[in-house]
């Protein structure tokens, strides 16, 4: 009945985020006009339009940057977010499958320490952590990196995955049962496939965040044939140079896979959030 | 194929709430038992014991020659249907069908055949590469049936399988399960909380309180003789109505309720019984149908006067409500089937110094509210309880 007569109110609704929009856009804005400006207009007038636009920023930031040219480091980046995310979402489905259904004390505790691993800030671990795993052999390679991140992202994926599967109706996890499965079936068939809303969540959240992390991929990679994409950008901006046109170039070449996956996945990424299981 | 034998079973939850107490049940070998009650009576925990689902805290359950307390509910070969099908989303009815199968490995020629069998069987042949969001309620419940039956197993055990379903779907599918599971003769344990599907599926039914078995028997048998006040109110639709009377015994037997006196026939073999309360207050039950228009039954048929309150016209016949001059029998038994069928009739139970009897009349018969009427009491079919225990008088010879 309202909905199709345009009132006042709704041009001032409109208007109103237009203008949210534009703030949400304005880095974007930044990013690809800094990428396409000549490294003298970056130091002159940042903010203006490029003019003449430098196309050939993005193929020289695509073989100049890092250790040699950004193929390897996008490589490296994408090894290491998928097998995290792959790695994330088996583990942490199985855990949180046990804590869900596992009623006891046993399984409160290790709930409560999956929220604690949320809290708790790494960086107070992170010199620790970085010498034991020097010693076991776990810097500047794909498994010790892959691992770390596994670990360091487990809190958030289990919280996520618990509280979907406590909401999950156990009726087909009986129904399996009285069916005549077993555990690794009913996980298998029943649960996990039930789970395909949050686990796009999860691989979307996760796999963002590792594919931007930046200061520990620094600290555990840097120097490394293993660098990933964000680490290899950051030689755009030396000591005595920054290389701004280039960085962003780089930058915008570096979110652009995010921006499809997000994209292509957007639609079980709400749903993830908002709904549970239909039957 | 095998009998189910519940013995002595009970169920305490961690918290000390005793969902099922000392319940002894005995399920014959293809036979169809209904397990009723009101919502919390322990029916639904019965059944899940006996899949495996729920841990029994006592007694014994045997299926066929076999103790099952301790099996899995993959070892004990019972299927189930639960009261929302719990249908795998994700599976086409194909798959959803197959899934028991696959998990016992059955070989992929077999499963096609069985699967194929048990669609037609239910007319579930165009839809099985359809997943359930795609199909109707009564589709769905088909494939829930087809799911148990395409296991072959020793028992059916149903949850409640029609509860979701709108009125008249149900009444279709109560007939084709009942059907079916005699065509097919699998032993089913099935659950609800309608009295209705309890009368017309079962060969015999069970009627549950509080997680106590109140009476089991042939529904005809629970419902021409219920043993205590809850099962007399819990069977039958409207109930059965409920009074305070008294007993008087000079020459031949009384019950005296308010002003007015009914003869009770002597013949019956629950007289001597009946005598021996002679002078004190019992409870009275007559069920509407054995309370009729006058002008239908035979004219020395005994009266009960009363003034109409409210008619309700039903079509096929008109029920009325006659507000007479005795005391309702307020029970928490009565109380609180009252409350599981509507909140307001349990205030009426409650609140009434009067008793409200219905009556069922011919649906061409003049009655108003206001007037006083009479109706004619099947004095033969009167019920009887003791007051103090709820129990129905009978001969104890």
């Amino acid at each position: 009945m309202g909905l199709d007569r345009y009132t006042r109110g709704t041009f001032l609704r409109e208007i109103a985020l237009i203008l949210v929009a534009i703030v949400y856009c304005l880095p974007f804005y930044l990013m690809f006009a800094i990428a396409l400006e000549s490294t003298e207009q970056t130091y002159r007038a940042p903010l203006a339009l490029p003019s003449p636009p430098q196309l050939g920023n993005f193929a020289e930031a695509w073989h100049t940057g890092g250790q040699s040219g950004l193929p390897p480091a996008f490589v490296s980046s994408a090894i290491i977010t998928v097998s995290s995310v792959v790695g994330l979402i088996v583990l942490g489905s199985l855990c949180a499958y046990t804590i869900a259904r596992r009623a006891g004390r046993l399984s409160n505790v290790v709930f409560a320490l999956v929220v604690i691993g949320i809290i708790l800030p790494f960086q107070l671990a992170v010199i620790p952590l970085f010498v034991a795993m020097l010693h076991l052999g776990l810097v500047g390679n794909y498994l010790g990196f892959i691992v770390l991140n596994i670990g360091l992202l487990m809190p958030l994926t289990v919280f996520l995955y618990t509280g979907f599967i406590r909401a999950l109706p156990r009726d087909y996890e009986e129904a399996a049962r009285v069916d005549g499965a077993g555990i690794v079936r009913i996980f298998a068939r029943v649960v996990f496939p039930l789970l395909r809303p949050i686990t796009a969540t999860v691989a979307v959240f996760i796999g963002i965040s590792i594919w931007n992390e930046f200061f520990v991929a620094r600290i555990f990679l840097s120097g490394s044939r293993h660098e990933t994409i964000t680490v290899a950008l950051y030689a755009f901006s030396g000591e005595n140079l920054a290389r701004w046109n280039l960085l962003f170039a780089g930058l915008a070449i570096t979110i652009a896979p995010i921006l499809l996956f997000y994209l292509f996945a957007q639609r079980h990424l709400i749903r993830g959030f908002t709904a549970g299981v239909k039957g | 194929m095998a009998g189910i034998t519940l013995r002595s079973v009970g169920k305490v939850y961690p918290d000390g709430t005793r969902a099922v107490i000392g319940l002894d049940l005995e399920i014959g070998d293809g036979e169809l038992m209904v397990i009723v009650g009101p919502s919390g009576c322990g029916k639904s925990t019965t059944l899940r014991m006996t899949a495996g689902l729920e841990e029994i805290s006592e007694g014994e359950i045997h299926i066929g020659e076999r103790l099952v307390n301790r099996l899995d509910p993959k070892e004990r070969d019972v299927a189930m249907v639960f009261q929302n099908y719990a249908l795998y989303p994700h599976m086409s009815v194909f798959e959803n069908l197959a899934f028991p199968l696959r998990a016992q490995h059955v070989p992929k020629a077999e499963i096609n055949a069985r699967v194929e069998r048990t669609a037609k069987l239910l007319g579930l042949d165009p839809y099985l590469k359809r997943k359930p969001k795609a199909l109707s309620g009564g589709q769905r419940q088909r494939v829930a049936m087809g799911r148990a039956i395409v296991r072959q197993p020793q028992a059916f055990l149903m949850d409640e399988p029609l509860s979701n379903l709108d009125a008249q779907l149900r009444t279709e599918l109560r007939a084709e399960i009942a059907g079916l599971q005699r065509e097919l003769g699998v032993t089913t344990m099935y659950v609800t909380h309608d009295q209705v599907e309890a009368m017309t599926m079962g060969t015999r039914m069970a009627v549950m309180r509080k997680g106590v078995l109140q009476q089991q028997g042939p529904p005809q048998t629970v419902y021409d003789e219920p043993d205590n006040l809850f099962v007399a109110t819990f069977t039958g639709s409207p109930r059965m109505n409920l009074l305070e009377g008294r007993i008087e015994h000079d020459d031949a037997l009384w019950c005296v309720l308010g002003e007015q006196r009914l003869p009770v026939p002597g013949t019956n073999g629950r007289a001597a019984a009946l005598a021996r309360y002679a002078g004190r207050d019992v409870g009275v039950g007559v069920r509407p149908e054995h309370l009729t228009d006058p002008a239908d039954a035979p004219h020395d048929r005994p009266r009960l006067r009363g003034r109409v309150r409210l008619v309700e016209l039903l079509g096929s016949e008109r029920l009325v409500k006659i507000e007479v001059d005795a005391r309702p029998i307020v029970s928490d038994e009565t109380i609180e089937v009252a409350r599981d069928v509507d909140v307001t009739s349990a205030d009426d139970v409650a609140g009434r110094g009067r008793a409200l009897v219905t009556a069922r009349f011919d649906a061409h018969a003049r009655v108003d509210a206001g007037e006083v009427v009479e109706a004619a009491v099947r004095v033969e079919r009167l019920h009887f309880f003791d007051l103090a225990t709820g129990r129905a008088i009978r001969d104890t010879g």
